[in-house]
Formats: C-alpha cells, sequence, structure tokens
C-alpha cells in the first residue's frame, strides 16, 4: 500500500501532464491534418500537371504495386492514371524515392498514356547539396528526360544534353546525385510498366 | 525614488533586454548553435525558424513556471522535455498546415527544436524559479535575441551567395555568387567573422 501511495505521489504530475499534451496535440493534430493533406495533394497535383499539361484530374489504381528495390527491401506504390478534360487516359504518374548523396531523394515521375515515353520527371523532396546536388531540380538535367523511351536510363559523363535518347549527362559536380535520379526512376519505372502490362492496364481508353 | 534597478519595472526590463545582447545565445552563450549553422541560407527560413523558437520558448516557459511549485528534482528534466516536445510538434504541425514551404526547407530542424538547449536552459535558468509574468519577457528576450542572431547571419550569407535578400535582388547583375556561402562552411566562416567582431566590440567597450 505505501509503495503504491509513494508512487502516485511521485508519477501523478507526470502522468496527468502526459495526458493533458497528449491530449493537446491530438486536438491540433486532428484540427490540421486535413489542411497538412490538401496542400501535399495540390503540391503533387501541381508537380504532374506540370509535366502532363492535358491532365484536369487523377485516378489512382486500386492497388498498390509492391516495388522491389535494392538490398531486396520492398516498396509500396500508389500509381495513379491521368485523364483529359475529355475523359481519356493522357499519361500514368507515380511517386518515386531512393537514397541521394546527403538524404532521401523523392520524385514524382510521369510517362505517356502507352508507358512509351516519359514526361519528366518532379523534385518532390531532396537535400542535396546546394549549387551542386539540388541540380537535379533544375532544367538543364530535367529537360533531358521529357521524350526519352520508358526503359532502362543510363548516365554519361559527357554527351549532348539536347539528344533525346537513354543517355543522360551528368551534372558536374554532382555526380552521386545525378546517378542517384537515374537510379531511382530505373527501379521504379520498369517494375511498374510490367505490372501495368501484365494488368493489360495500357491502352484500354478510359 | 528608487533607482529602476532594484523596481519590478526595473526587473521586468533586464529580462526582456538580457537575451538581446548580454546574454544573446547565439553570440555570447554560444548555444543552441544547430540552427544558426544549418537553417540560415536564406532569411525567410531563418526568420521562420526564429518565430518558431519564440513560440516554443513563450508556451514552454509558460507551462513550466506555471507548474514550478509541483516539480519534483529528479522528474524535472523529463517535464521540461515533455513539455517542450508538446509544443514543438504543435509548431511543427502549424508550418505545415500553412506554410508547407518553409516546413519543406526548415525539415527536420523544426522537430529539433525538441533538442535545442536554449529553451531547456531557459526553463531550468528561470521559468522553473520564476513567476509567469517574468519567463514570458524572458522567453520573449531570449527569443528574439536568438532570431535576429539568425536573421543577420542568414543575411549575409543570402546576399553573398544569390545577390539577394528576402528573395529581392539587390546585389547589382555583373555580381558573381559566391556559392560556398550557401555551405556548411559559409556558415562556420560567417559566424567566425561575426563573433570576432562582437569580442572586439566588446573588449573595447569594457577597456
Amino acid at each position: 500500500m505505501f509503495r503504491i501511495k509513494h508512487f502516485v505521489e511521485q508519477s501523478w504530475l507526470l502522468v496527468t501532464a502526459s495526458f493533458c499534451f497528449g491530449l493537446l496535440i491530438a486536438v491540433t493534430n486532428a484540427a490540421l491534418s486535413p489542411k497538412i493533406k490538401e496542400n501535399k495533394d495540390a503540391k503533387l497535383h501541381n508537380l504532374t500537371v506540370d509535366l502532363l499539361p492535358e491532365a484536369k484530374r487523377f485516378v489512382e489504381l486500386d492497388a498498390e504495386i509492391e516495388v522491389k528495390l535494392a538490398g531486396g527491401k520492398k516498396e509500396k506504390v500508389k500509381v495513379y492514371k491521368a485523364i483529359s478534360e475529355a475523359g481519356e487516359c493522357v499519361g500514368w504518374s507515380f511517386n518515386a524515392s531512393g537514397q541521394g548523396f546527403a538524404d532521401k531523394i523523392e520524385v514524382v515521375v510521369a510517362v505517356d498514356k502507352g508507358f512509351e515515353k516519359i514526361a519528366g520527371f518532379n523534385v518532390l523532396v531532396s537535400s542535396e547539396t546546394p549549387g551542386f546536388g539540388d541540380q537535379i531540380k533544375s532544367s538543364y538535367y530535367r529537360d533531358q528526360f521529357a521524350g526519352v523511351p520508358a526503359e532502362k536510363l543510363s548516365l554519361v559523363k559527357t554527351g549532348d544534353p539536347k539528344k533525346i535518347d537513354s543517355e543522360i549527362v551528368s551534372i558536374t559536380g554532382a555526380t552521386v546525385s545525378s546517378e542517384a535520379v537515374i537510379g531511382i526512376i530505373n527501379t521504379f519505372l520498369i517494375q511498374i510498366k510490367e505490372y501495368i502490362q501484365q494488368k493489360g492496364l495500357i491502352g484500354n481508353g478510359k | 525614488m528608487a533607482n529602476d534597478s532594484n523596481t519590478t519595472t526595473g526587473l521586468y526590463r533586464r529580462t526582456l533586454l538580457a537575451g538581446l545582447w548580454r546574454e544573446n545565445p547565439t553570440f555570447r552563450l554560444l548555444i543552441g548553435m544547430c540552427p544558426p549553422l544549418a537553417v540560415t541560407t536564406a532569411v525567410k527560413p531563418a526568420l521562420t525558424m526564429g518565430l518558431s523558437v519564440i513560440f516554443v520558448l513563450v508556451c514552454s516557459n509558460l507551462v513550466t513556471s506555471l507548474m514550478r511549485n509541483l516539480l519534483k528534482p529528479h522528474l524535472r528534466i523529463i517535464m521540461f522535455t515533455l513539455n517542450i516536445a508538446t509544443f514543438v510538434t504543435i509548431c511543427d504541425l502549424y508550418l505545415r498546415a500553412y506554410l508547407p514551404d518553409m516546413s519543406e526547407i526548415l525539415g527536420a530542424y523544426v522537430p529539433l527544436i525538441i533538442v535545442n538547449c536554449i529553451i531547456i536552459f531557459r526553463a531550468e535558468v528561470c521559468a522553473s524559479k520564476c513567476g509567469p509574468l517574468v519567463s514570458i519577457l524572458d522567453a520573449i528576450g531570449t527569443g528574439s535575441g536568438f532570431t535576429i542572431a539568425l536573421c543577420i547571419l542568414a543575411g549575409i550569407r543570402e546576399i553573398l551567395a544569390t545577390g539577394r535578400f528576402f528573395g529581392i535582388q539587390i546585389m547589382p547583375g555583373g555580381f558573381v555568387p559566391w556559392l560556398a556561402m550557401q555551405m556548411p562552411v559559409g556558415a562556420f566562416v560567417t559566424l567566425g567573422l561575426l563573433l570576432g567582431l562582437i569580442n572586439a566590440v566588446t573588449r573595447n567597450k569594457e577597456a
């Protein structure tokens, strides 16, 4: 009995404060989470529309696709079908992520309706080195992806960045970041393409 | 007539002003040095970080001050941490909801305010010993001193790294940006030079 009384005397403030603070966080989270989700969706929508200008809305595929990553890990990915104003499929988009030079890089990749060509990619999250690695957001690097075949891409150190083919010219001083983006796109694109082809989702119009 | 330094108003004034210069956490006490080095690439994120720290400091000092008579010595650190973590989480949620761009730029540095020693230091030194009003004034003074220090560092780095201040171009067209100022080396060099300058000024004043 003495031990219980001692325990209560010592800990009542901590227990009460934990409950009150937890409640405060829960209420704030409940009030703000719709707005946070709205911001996230708006950002994703804007970045994807930038890559697929004809798209008016995005329809999420019913099933999440499981992508095998390097090192044997697996990640579930949501794939979106981009629908035009006329209701036709104008492309596909999905989020992809992987390790960059400084931290995780997260991108949104868009491909055409037949999954034949990449429409481009936009960076969602990156902490790459300012002036070097963060050039993966620059048009010099990103423009090289628009219109290239949706197959395995490779990185070259020298070449013509305006030539649209599967060879992407690396950013000077940021080879690791350039390689990371290529690796992320290759890993996700090929597996998602296989899944979409297997399920017969390509070319079924609406 | 009583000397101003002995009156209540004098105490409030000294508490408020101490954090701005005499006990400035960044330039004089050299505590909480992670944000001054990490989030001072531009003024906007530095100001957002500074205001976030003021919010957390005011709330944490107020709550600590209100519960100061109930605190048990061996439980006080865990109570401070719990208290600080709550307000940092609320601040992080607000930034993600209403300033998503800033939240993204600041990244993990907002949640890291929890382990910023300025806040736990003020809770231990001031709020756990003083009344709510003094604790709030102390939080505003210390937080403002921290924010001003961040903005000075960020202003210098932003101008030299991009030619802009608060996003507005101020350097002439021919200016060559010093990219190094955006990198960690820029933060260390700028902070080191500022500390040297402040020490020199202080020494001259004292002499």
